[in-house]
């Protein structure tokens, strides 16, 4: 017994032996992921036949056997025999693609357009700036004046004057707001506090001094934009990606305040609000929206006062919107439904009430849990959109199909159907890896459900 | 000890502004307010709407159904001569609607199936493939394949007398699909019975195999006996009765086929569109409904020493199902809306015939788009019946 307490012996392990050099590094990972088994194998030389075979003719066609320079498509034909693209008419009708009839000298207004959007939307991604949802909303309720403006230009009307004076001051707040943050102060609310010597006052005065703010920046903007002179661009002539994007956006834009609205409405306890709520979504939810387009343009007129001749583009849009309220309010719902009715119940013991507690507790939590089913929402009103073509809107796909009419090109509809399906593409696959960032860095922040 | 309910103390003596903050009557009041909107706002548009038509000399109402239309119909399931009544337009672009649609949710659950399989497999590059076959349908519209396969792939097929063929039974070209049409002779009914009198006895059987199962613990094989009867039987009887059914085969005689049955290709660019895009779809569906099932299933399943294969077909799909099931029929219906994308290639369904020709001729604008919905709707209704249906059935028995 004594012996065995104090023997020296102590334990040491033999060094472990590598792993079998056919389970690690590049052979492991070939047969723990393609040869398996006898199964396995066939499977993945089948596959990897197949997709050598595709991606060998893919390649032959856009690439090696492809035209650039032609003036028709009878010259890429007497080239490629019909083995290559023609990437020359494509090409040659580009500016139709992304911009329809929109005319030449004016495509910078819509360039522009675009600019000023990613401008007033890019401090969404700035860390230190302060009162987001401003930008946001800001953007969402404004923005579409000032586009329209720019894109139809022409005289519109005081209204249309007014409101885009109204988002210039708004735009040119949310970039004084970025510059007020990175200089380090809290927010432009509390520089312009600040300099007009209120700090330190009564909190309500404050109020009055942004408004002050505001009304010399509408009075600037107003003068400013009064200058302008655009040359009128009838909507007639909008088409395109152009196209396609404008009544994509809106439909993207509004869908989902009016999808919460009308789920709200149809968890309501009004019956009669919720009645109507109900109708509406379940209406449009279960046509297809080729038929609201068609009932957009041909029954809506037969509604509307003869006197007000609705521009068909405005029809169409409203019709998107419809369609797209429909389907977010049932995403939104779900949204709702799947939160805790604890959360519900405490919101109200706090304290809360109807309107409080939704915005501030149940919708920021169903919002969050929704986003993959929001943004593939989205994803489908982008794709969507191209229904348009069907009755008679020059959006990206009409383009497509007119340039294969085109005499000097006709039969090319290979070429063109790639390069908007590469467009498409493009657009929804960043959106979705979009969604899932989103989905990891904020939708699951509070990690219980 | 008076218990205050809530707002209504002293009913009498309540200044305007209490009154106005009592829930329940501002209740009353948003709703009588919304009501009264909506009601204000459909007669704005009805009465705007009896102007439009008078103005337009025009009456609404569903007369013009019974007069005939002038157009004819380039293809359809149901039979139809140009001058048929609107009624029966309407019928017509159902039925091809119901056609395209049925085919294609056929075969978009197969493949789907298939492609959500491969999208769970070990093999890493089976695994890939059949991801970006998924994101690369997913990413683009629907309208846009269909063109594809109608104007990249259909309309350049060669002319009918240098079709592709297979076996010499099916002939493709530009002009369509030939396929050779079945002929039932005397007696094929007694056929038909016995394909009705079969699903019965599978079912029957099915039944009687779950009791016996749950009675005796001891299995039977109902799936492999299930098959056998609803194909044995039917067949046996056919044999039996003297094969009544003969095909007539499609054959080119001049310059196009003649005999067998046929679809034109704005048929099968819109099935195969239907078909490849929805499939992407519903294999994300299956390959979610997979995932949802824990791993900690199949281990309690191996554990309790069950073989792989029942593990699958015991424990993993019937769960599986509960999550597969419902975006499967949801997107069946999207299947049928989206058939109505058929406008674009030509292919005669209701909207192409009816929403479109009918309403240009007739001018019913309101009551065409009425109908339309109405099937649309009667169609997505029924559907969400049923999944509502299937739903309760499965719904997880808590206690």
């Amino acid at each position: 017994m004594a012996e065995l307490t104090h023997t020296d012996a102590v334990f040491t392990p033999k060094p472990s032996q590598p792993p079998p050099p056919n389970t690690v590094g590049v052979v492991g990972w070939l047969r723990k992921n393609l040869f398996g088994g006898p199964f396995d194998s066939v499977m993945t030389i089948i596959g990897a036949g197949l997709l050598a075979y595709f991606a060998y003719g893919l390649f032959q066609y856009t690439i090696v056997n492809a035209v650039w320079e032609a003036d028709s498509y009878r010259e890429c034909l007497d080239v490629t025999q019909g083995a290559g693209a023609c990437w020359a008419g494509v090409d040659k009708w580009m500016n139709n693609y992304l911009y329809g009839r929109y005319p030449d000298a004016e495509q910078w207004r819509v360039n522009l357009g675009g600019i000023i959007l990613a401008v007033w939307l890019a401090p969404f991604w700035f860390e230190k700036v302060t009162q987001k949802i401003a930008v946001g909303v800001s953007a969402v309720l404004t923005y579409p004046f000032l586009a329209g403006a720019l894109f139809l230009g022409g005289d519109n009307g005081l209204f249309m004057q007014a409101m885009s004076s109204v988002a210039l001051t708004l735009f040119a707040a949310v970039w004084l707001n970025v510059a007020a943050c990175y200089s380090g102060r809290r927010s432009l609310g509390a520089v312009l506090v600040q300099v007009t010597g209120f700090a330190g006052k009564d909190d309500r005065l404050y109020k009055w001094v942004y408004l002050a703010a505001f009304a010399v920046g509408f009075v600037v903007a107003f003068i400013f934009q009064s200058t302008w002179n655009l040359a009128p661009v009838q909507t007639t002539n909008w088409g395109g990606l152009f196209l396609t994007l404008v009544i994509s956006g809106i439909g993207i834009s509004t869908a989902l305040p009016s999808g919460v609205i009308l789920a709200l409405g149809r968890r309501s306890k009004m019956p009669v609000i919720r009645v109507f709520c109900t109708a509406f979504i379940e209406l449009f939810r279960s046509v297809p929206l080729i038929t609201i387009l068609f009932m957009a343009v041909t029954m809506m007129p037969l509604f509307l006062p003869v006197t007000l001749n609705p521009d068909k583009l405005v029809l169409v849009i409203v019709a998107v919107c419809i369609f797209a309220a429909a389907y977010m309010a049932e995403i939104v719902r779900g949204g709702l439904q799947a939160i805790n009715t604890g959360q519900y119940e405490a919101a109200r013991a706090v304290g809360l009430n109807y309107w409080k507690m939704m915005t501030l507790i149940v919708m920021p939590q169903a919002l969050k849990l929704m986003i993959p089913n929001i943004v593939g929402n989205f994803i489908g009103l982008l794709k969507d959109t191209t229904l348009v073509s069907i009755i008679g809107l020059y959006d990206i796909l009409l383009m497509v199909r007119a340039s294969g009419q085109d005499p000097k090109w006709l039969g090319m509809h290979t070429e063109p159907m790639l390069f908007a399906a590469f467009v498409f593409f493009v657009i929804c696959f960043a959106m979705s890896k979009y969604s899932q960032h989103l989905e990891r860095t904020i939708g699951g922040g509070y990690g219980r459900r | 000890m008076a218990v205050l309910e809530k707002g209504s103390p002293h009913r009498a003596s309540r200044s305007l502004s209490e009154w106005l903050h009592d829930e329940r009557v501002r209740s009353v009041l948003y709703q009588a307010i919304v009501a009264i909107v909506v009601i204000a706002v459909a007669r704005y548009l009805f009465i705007n709407t009896s102007e439009n038509l008078q103005a337009r000399g025009m009456s609404a109402g569903f007369d013009f159904l019974s007069t005939g239309a002038g157009f004819s119909i380039a293809w359809s399931v149901l039979p139809y001569t140009a001058g048929d009544s609107y009624f029966h337009v309407y019928l017509v672009g159902i039925g091809n609607t119901l056609m395209v649609a049925f085919v294609a949710i056929i075969c978009t659950t197969l493949l789907g199936f298939l492609v959500g399989i491969m999208r769970l497999s070990k093999n890493w590059l089976i695994a890939q493939v059949a991801s970006w076959y998924v994101e690369i349908l997913r990413n683009t519209p629907l309208l846009l394949q269909i063109l594809f396969w109608f104007l990249a792939v259909f309309s350049l097929l060669p002319r009918p007398n240098k079709s592709l063929s297979l076996l010499d039974l099916f002939y493709l070209n530009n002009r369509g699909l030939y396929i050779p049409a079945p002929v039932p002779g005397d007696g094929f009914n007694i056929t038909l019975i016995a394909v009705l009198v079969a699903v019965g006895a599978t079912y029957a059987q099915a039944v009687w195999a779950r009791k016996r199962h749950f009675d005796t613990g001891q299995r039977f094989p109902a799936f492999w006996t299930g098959l056998g009867i609803l194909f044995g039987l039917p067949l046996l009887v056919f044999l039996v009765t003297g094969a009544p059914l003969t095909f007539d085969y499609p054959a080119l005689k001049g310059f196009n086929f003649l005999g067998g049955a046929s679809v034109p290709p704005a048929f099968c660019a819109l099935l195969l569109a239907l078909v490849i895009y929805h499939s992407a779809y519903m294999a994300e569906a299956v390959r979610a409904g997979i995932m949802s099932v824990s791993h900690g299933q199949t281990e309690a399943a191996y554990s309790l020493g069950l073989r792989p294969g029942m593990t699958l077909r015991l424990v993993i799909i019937p769960q599986a199902m509960r999550a597969v099931v419902p975006p499967m029929i949801s997107n069946w219906m999207n299947v049928v809306k989206n058939s109505s994308l058929a406008i674009a290639i030509g292919y005669p369904d209701l909207v192409a015939v009816y929403m479109q020709t009918s309403l240009n001729q007739s001018g019913h604008a309101i009551e065409i788009v009425a109908m339309v919905m109405l099937f649309y709707m009667s169609v997505s209704l029924s559907i969400s019946m049923a999944l509502n249906y299937y739903n309760k059935i499965v719904q997880l028995k808590e206690r």
